[in-house]
């Protein structure tokens, strides 16, 4: 049967094809996350974890921000509880990121939902929406793709903090996480085509400021919610819709 | 650091858990279309309140001048250039060019 075979090999070139895409895209937010990778591994280091220890929490928990508080409260001795509730606190903007992936993947096997749930970071799902956004549809290939490179760079480059330790120079102090407010910028900016939109980014943006200023623990997941009431309290076409329906 | 392996497996078990958690088939509700509106508002509103922290208090990091922050002037410039061009990667390209050259002079 050549035809199914020509079939295949043709999918498959097309995975092929959307995973390089992946792997492209998430590039440059990988590389922006470098210095916090190599910051997370000599902190570990410098708290007193061993080096598997502090390895393990890259491997395992695989989130920059809590890692980063996590090990901070490690060193001065903090409590379990003081660790879970920070831990929470930071990753529940990706209870938002599964919700908005719900509908897309709840066909999909377990380990399939797993794997994409495991490899869900702030950068794959920018980069995985600005797909959704172009193609219209969803990739589990792409996700995963992006994902898993994410991964990788975090991951070596924890090894490299591990390494080397105490002597790296204080390469947060680069200023290189500019570089992710840029591809932010560039992923973001482009994407406000109606009012609604345009509102959310604004008010998003005007409360994160002035929510770091009072509440910085708490800033980025409330500007959030705000940007997106905001978003939907100013979508013509559905209220529309809506006094249409009454 | 007896504690070190609870720490671990707990907070391994929050960040999967927030990651999964409308994945799963247990979670019983059906988002409504109202829910899934709002929900459309996530990236934009997301990412914003990520970067403009970056552009607008990064001066305060490195102590410097709000004006002649290498962030506030990079980012600004990022913003005009990501209006003009729709190439993702080239805007990037183009604002860590212009944010590396300013931290050089400034």
């Amino acid at each position: 049967m050549p035809s199914r075979t020509v079939v295949v090999t043709e999918s498959v070139s097309r995975d092929i094809k959307i995973m390089n895409r992946g792997v492209l895209d998430i590039f440059p937010l990988a590389l922006a996350t470098v210095p916090w990778g190599v910051l997370c591994g000599s902190l570990a280091i410098t708290v007193g974890l061993t080096p598997l220890q502090a390895q393990l929490m890259s491997l395992l928990i695989f989130a920059g921000a809590a890692q980063l508080a996590s090990l901070t409260i490690m060193g001065s001795v903090g409590s379990l509880s003081s660790m879970f509730s920070s831990t929470f606190v930071i990753s529940s903007r990706h209870l938002l990121y599964s919700a908005v992936f719900r509908e897309h993947v709840s066909k999909s096997s377990l380990s399939l939902r797993c794997s994409i749930a495991f490899f869900l970071t702030d950068e794959m799902f920018a980069v995985t929406c600005a797909y959704m956004a172009k193609h219209k549809s969803f990739s589990a290939v792409y996700a995963l793709s992006s994902g898993i490179t994410f991964y990788l760079i975090w991951n070596i480059s924890t090894f490299a903090g591990i390494v080397t330790g105490q002597y790296i120079p204080n390469l947060e102090h680069l200023g290189l996480e500019f570089a992710i407010a840029a591809t932010f910028i560039a992923i973001v900016i482009p994407s406000i085509n109606n009012r609604s939109t345009l509102v959310s980014v604004v008010t998003s943006g005007l409360s994160a400021i002035i929510l770091s200023i009072f509440i910085e623990e708490y800033a980025l997941i409330v500007a959030t919610f705000i940007g997106m009431f905001c978003g939907y309290l100013t979508n013509d076409n559905y209220q529309k819709k809506e006094k249409i329906n009454e | 650091m007896n504690n070190f392996w609870l720490s671990l497996l707990g907070m391994s078990f929050i960040t999967f858990f927030c990651r999964f958690f409308f994945f799963s088939k247990t979670v019983p509700f059906e988002l409504s279309p109202k829910v899934k509106r709002v929900l459309s508002y996530t990236a934009p509103s997301v990412m914003t309140a990520m970067w403009v922290p970056i552009v607008f208090l990064g001066h305060q990091e490195s102590s410097g001048d709000f004006i002649t922050s290498p962030f506030l002037i990079a980012g600004i410039a990022t913003i005009v250039f990501s209006l003009l061009m729709k190439n993702t990667l080239a805007v990037v390209v183009f604002g860590m060019s212009i944010f590396g050259l300013l931290k050089i002079f400034l």
